[in-house]
C-alpha cells in the first residue's frame, strides 16, 4: 500500500510536458519510479542503445510531495510503466499560460490509488482549472521493476558544456533525414559536429543520399571544453535533436561526459529541481583514421582549465596517452580558409531599413519568411478544408429547456443506423437529398 | 574538372532552386565561366530551361574541365535547397565540387556567426531577468562558426547532354505580361480545389478535371477559367501590358513582324474582353500551373506566350538584371487537346 500524492505549479506541469514529449523520442513507455525525496521518469529505447532519466526533486521540484513506499524503509520505492501516449494526452501543452487562456490550470494535484481495498490500481491526474473547473484523469499503470543505467563519471575524461540554446542553432543545419552524428575535438580548437548516413547505396541512387552537414564550431564558444584533441565519438542524430530540443525548453547548458568510442556517452542538464540524463550508445571512429604516434599538443585552452573545476588537472595528464587519429581529408581541404571568412555582410541584413529604430526580432522574420514561402509552395490539394467542431459537449444543451427525443427513442435510432456520420461529412455521404 | 565560387546572392539561389523543385527532383546544371544553366525535365508536366548570368548568383567563379570548361551535373534539389537554407544568415557562402570516397559533390561552406537569440544564459538562477549576458557575448570568442553541406552528384558526360535540346516553338500568337503572380496563384488554386472537391464523387480522371482553360488577347486581357459538370467560372484581368515586338530580335524585320501572328490577332478581339474572338488558348494542369506558379517567389517580370491550343511558354526574368547579362528562365506548358 503505497502512498503517493503530489502537487504541481501550472509551470512544473508544462515542464513535465516538455519532458514526456522529450521521453517520447525514446520509448512508447515511461517508467516512474517514486521514492521518499524524488520522483524519476525513465526510458529505455527498444534497441536498448538510449537510456533517459528525468529525475524531479521532491522538494524543488513539486509544490508538494509525499511519498511513502509500502515496503523498503528509507529506501523504497514505488515503480509502474506507463503509456507515454497517455501521459502526453493528460499533461497536454499550454498547461501553463499567463493569460489564462483555454488548457491553462490553476493546479495540478497527481495521486496513485494502490490498495487493497480497492478493485482498480490508478494513477489519477486531477487538473484544477480556472473558474472551479477540475478535469480528472484516472491512468492505468503496470507494475514494473525499473532498472537504472549506470554511467561512472570518473571514467569520463572527455567533458564539455554549451548552451543549449546555441547547439539548437546547430541542430538545425543538418540535413533531414541522416542518422548518425560525429563529435569530433579537432586540433586546431575547434569542435565539429557532423551529421551522416551510412553509405547506403550507388549508381542512381546516389542522388538521393542525404546531405552531409558539418558544423566547425570554434571551442571557444563552449562554456567548458575538455576533451582529448582527435577523438571522435558517434551518437544518433535524431537522440541528439530530441535532447537538444528539450534543453532548450529549459534554457540551461548541455552537459557532455564521455571516454571514448564504443563506451557510453552521458548527456546532462536541469535546473529548478529537475535533471535530465541521458546515457547513450555511442560507436566507433568511423573514419577509420589511423593513428598517428604524435601526442596530443596541450592546446586545449588556458581558459578551460581557468574555469573547469580542480579535476581538470587529473584529465589533462591523461590525456596525452592516447594519440589523435590524422585530421580527415575533408577538413584539411578546407583549414586554409578556416580563419578568412568573407566580409560580406548577409544579403538579408542589408536590406532591413537603416532608419528603424527597432532591431528587428530574428524569429519574427523567419517566421514571416516561413509564411511567404509556404505562400509560394504548389497548393497540397489532398489537404482537406474542414470547418471547425467543437465536440467536448461542454455547450451541454441539457442547460437549457430544449426539446429531445425520449431516450429509448434516441437509442433504438442509434442502434438502427449502421453508418456513423462524421460531424463534418461530405455531402456525397448524404442520401436522398439530391 | 573544377569548380569553385563564392555565392553572391544566396537568397536569389534558395528561391531558385526552391521554385524549380517544386517541378522535379533532379536538374541538370550546366556550369560554365559565362552563365549558369539550370534545366528540369520531369517525366510528365512542365520543363524549364533557366539561363543565368554568372553575377546573379555566383561571384569569382572558377570552372575547368577536359570538354570547353564547361561542367554538367545531375544535381538534387532538394538536398541543394536545403543547404542553401543553412546559409541565409551566412557572412559568406562558397561552393565547390569535390570528391569523397571517389564520389562527387558539392561542397558548401558557409561561415556564419549565430545570432542573438541563442546567447547563452545568464547564470541558472537568474531571477530578475534584467541581468543580461553581455559578458558572456564579448568574453567568448565572435561565435564564428563554419557549416560545410555535402551534396551528392553526378557528373554528366557531355555524350549523356547531347541529346538534351530546348523545346522549339512556333511563333506565338499573342504575348502578354501576366499580372502579379501570387494573384494568379490564388485564383488559380481556388479554381482547381473547387473543380476538385465538386467531383470527387463523379467521374472522369483527376488531370481531366483540373484542367484550366488560359487565354490572352492582343489588348491587354487575360483570361483563366475552369469548366466541369457542376460549374464554370472564370476570371478575366484587362489593361495588361502586350510588350511591342523588337525588329531586331524577329526574323525579317519589320516585315518578319508584319507576317507575325501577333500581328494579326491584334486585329481580333477588343480591350474589355467581352469578345469572344482574338483570343489565344491554352488548356493547362491547374495542379502543374500551381508549381509554375512556385516561380513567383523571385519575384521577376514574367512574359507569357500563347501559341494558341498547343503550348504555353512563360519568360521570367530575375528583377536584379540590367539589361546586358540577362537571367531568363524559360517554362514550357503544353497545351491538353480539347
Amino acid at each position: 500500500m503505497v502512498v503517493l500524492n503530489f502537487t504541481l505549479t501550472p509551470q512544473a506541469a508544462s515542464k513535465l510536458h516538455d519532458l514526456l514529449v522529450c521521453l517520447g523520442k525514446f520509448s512508447d513507455t515511461v517508467a516512474v519510479e517514486a521514492r521518499r525525496e524524488k520522483f524519476t521518469f525513465t526510458a529505455l529505447n527498444s534497441s536498448k542503445s538510449a537510456y533517459a532519466a528525468v529525475t524531479l526533486d521532491g522538494k524543488l521540484f513539486f509544490t508538494k510531495y509525499e511519498c511513502i513506499p509500502s515496503s523498503g524503509g528509507p529506501d523504497g520505492r514505488f515503480t509502474c510503466s506507463m503509456y507515454t501516449k497517455a501521459l502526453l494526452s493528460v499533461f497536454k501543452g499550454r498547461l501553463y499560460d499567463p493569460l489564462g487562456r483555454d488548457g491553462a490550470i490553476d493546479r495540478c494535484e497527481v495521486s496513485v490509488q494502490e490498495r487493497e481495498n480497492e478493485t482498480q490500481c490508478r494513477f489519477i491526474v486531477k487538473m484544477v482549472c480556472n473558474q472551479g473547473v477540475i478535469k480528472t484523469y484516472k491512468l492505468t499503470y503496470e507494475a514494473v521493476d525499473v532498472m537504472h543505467a549506470l554511467f561512472d563519471r570518473s571514467v569520463a575524461k572527455n567533458y564539455w558544456s554549451m548552451s543549449s540554446g546555441v547547439i539548437k542553432e546547430y541542430i538545425e543545419y543538418f540535413g533531414t533525414k541522416t542518422e548518425m552524428l560525429d563529435i569530433f575535438a579537432g586540433e586546431d580548437g575547434r569542435c565539429v559536429f557532423k551529421s551522416y548516413t551510412e553509405k547506403i547505396s550507388n549508381g542512381k541512387e546516389i542522388l538521393k543520399h542525404p546531405l552531409v552537414t558539418a558544423v566547425a564550431v570554434s571551442t571557444s564558444d563552449f562554456e567548458q571544453f575538455t576533451v582529448q584533441a582527435g577523438t571522435h565519438i558517434v551518437i544518433s542524430v535524431k537522440d541528439f535533436k530530441a535532447i537538444v530540443v528539450h534543453a532548450d525548453t529549459l534554457k540551461t547548458s548541455l552537459k557532455a561526459y564521455y571516454s571514448q568510442p564504443t563506451r557510453p556517452l552521458q548527456f546532462s542538464y536541469g535546473c529548478d529541481g529537475l535533471l535530465c540524463e541521458f546515457t547513450l550508445m555511442t560507436s566507433g571512429d568511423y573514419t577509420g583514421a589511423p593513428l598517428t604516434s604524435t601526442p596530443a599538443p596541450q592546446t586545449l585552452g588556458s581558459r578551460g582549465a581557468s574555469r573547469a573545476p580542480l579535476t581538470v588537472t587529473d584529465r589533462t595528464s591523461i590525456r596525452s596517452d592516447m594519440p589523435p587519429p590524422t585530421e580527415p581529408a575533408s577538413r584539411r581541404d578546407r583549414s586554409g580558409r578556416l580563419r578568412n571568412p568573407g566580409s560580406r555582410q548577409s544579403s538579408s541584413a542589408a536590406q532591413e531599413d537603416p532608419e528603424s529604430l527597432f532591431i528587428p526580432d530574428a524569429q519574427d522574420a523567419r517566421r514571416r519568411e516561413d509564411d511567404e514561402e509556404s505562400a509560394w509552395a504548389p497548393l497540397d490539394y489532398e489537404k482537406e478544408e474542414t470547418l471547425g467542431w467543437d465536440a467536448s459537449a461542454d455547450h451541454d444543451a441539457s442547460v437549457f429547456p430544449t426539446f429531445r427525443d425520449s431516450g429509448s427513442m434516441s437509442t433504438t435510432n442509434m442502434s438502427d443506423s449502421n453508418e456513423v456520420f462524421e460531424p463534418t461529412q461530405r455531402v456525397s455521404q448524404i442520401k436522398g437529398l439530391w | 574538372m573544377r569548380f569553385k565560387a563564392s555565392i553572391q546572392n544566396i537568397t536569389t539561389f534558395t528561391k531558385l532552386t526552391a521554385s524549380l523543385n517544386s517541378l522535379g527532383p533532379l536538374a541538370w546544371v550546366k556550369l560554365s565561366e559565362e552563365q549558369v544553366c539550370f534545366t528540369i525535365i520531369p517525366e510528365q508536366g512542365t520543363q524549364v530551361w533557366a539561363v543565368l548570368s554568372i553575377d546573379s548568383i555566383f561571384r569569382d567563379i572558377f570552372v575547368q574541365s577536359a570538354a570547353n570548361n564547361v561542367i554538367n551535373l545531375e544535381v538534387p534539389l532538394t538536398s541543394l535547397n536545403r543547404a542553401l537554407k543553412s546559409a541565409l544568415n551566412a557572412t559568406s557562402a562558397q561552393i565547390r565540387l569535390t570528391k569523397k570516397d571517389n564520389m562527387p559533390m558539392l561542397a558548401l561552406t558557409i561561415v556564419t556567426t549565430a545570432s542573438s537569440n541563442a546567447l547563452p544564459p545568464a547564470t541558472a538562477n537568474n531571477d530578475d531577468g534584467f541581468d543580461a549576458p553581455f559578458d558572456d557575448e564579448f568574453g567568448r570568442g565572435n561565435r564564428e562558426t563554419i557549416v560545410t553541406q555535402e551534396i551528392p552528384v553526378r557528373v554528366l558526360a557531355p555524350d549523356t547532354v547531347a541529346g538534351l535540346h530546348e523545346p522549339q516553338c512556333r511563333d506565338p500568337d499573342v504575348h502578354i505580361v501576366l499580372p502579379p503572380l501570387m494573384q494568379l496563384k490564388s485564383i488559380s488554386d481556388r479554381f482547381t480545389k473547387l473543380a476538385l472537391a465538386d467531383t470527387k464523387s463523379g467521374s472522369g480522371t483527376i488531370a481531366s478535371r483540373t484542367r484550366l482553360e488560359l487565354a490572352a488577347n492582343m489588348h491587354g486581357c487575360l483570361k483563366m477559367s475552369i469548366r466541369t459538370d457542376a460549374l464554370s467560372i472564370s476570371s478575366v484581368w484587362t489593361d495588361l501590358n502586350n510588350p511591342e515586338l523588337d525588329p531586331s530580335q524577329v526574323v525579317g524585320g519589320e516585315n518578319g513582324i508584319a507576317a507575325h501572328p501577333s500581328t494579326r490577332m491584334k486585329q481580333l478581339g477588343s480591350a474589355d474582353g467581352r469578345s469572344d474572338e482574338g483570343w489565344a488558348l491554352v488548356r493547362i494542369d491547374g495542379r502543374d500551373w500551381g508549381k509554375v506558379m512556385s516561380v513567383g517567389r523571385l519575384g521577376g517580370r514574367v512574359i507569357a506566350c500563347f501559341c494558341h491550343e498547343h503550348a504555353l511558354v512563360l519568360y521570367v526574368y530575375l528583377p536584379q538584371d540590367d539589361g546586358d547579362n540577362e537571367s531568363v528562365l524559360t517554362y514550357y506548358v503544353s497545351s491538353y487537346s480539347a
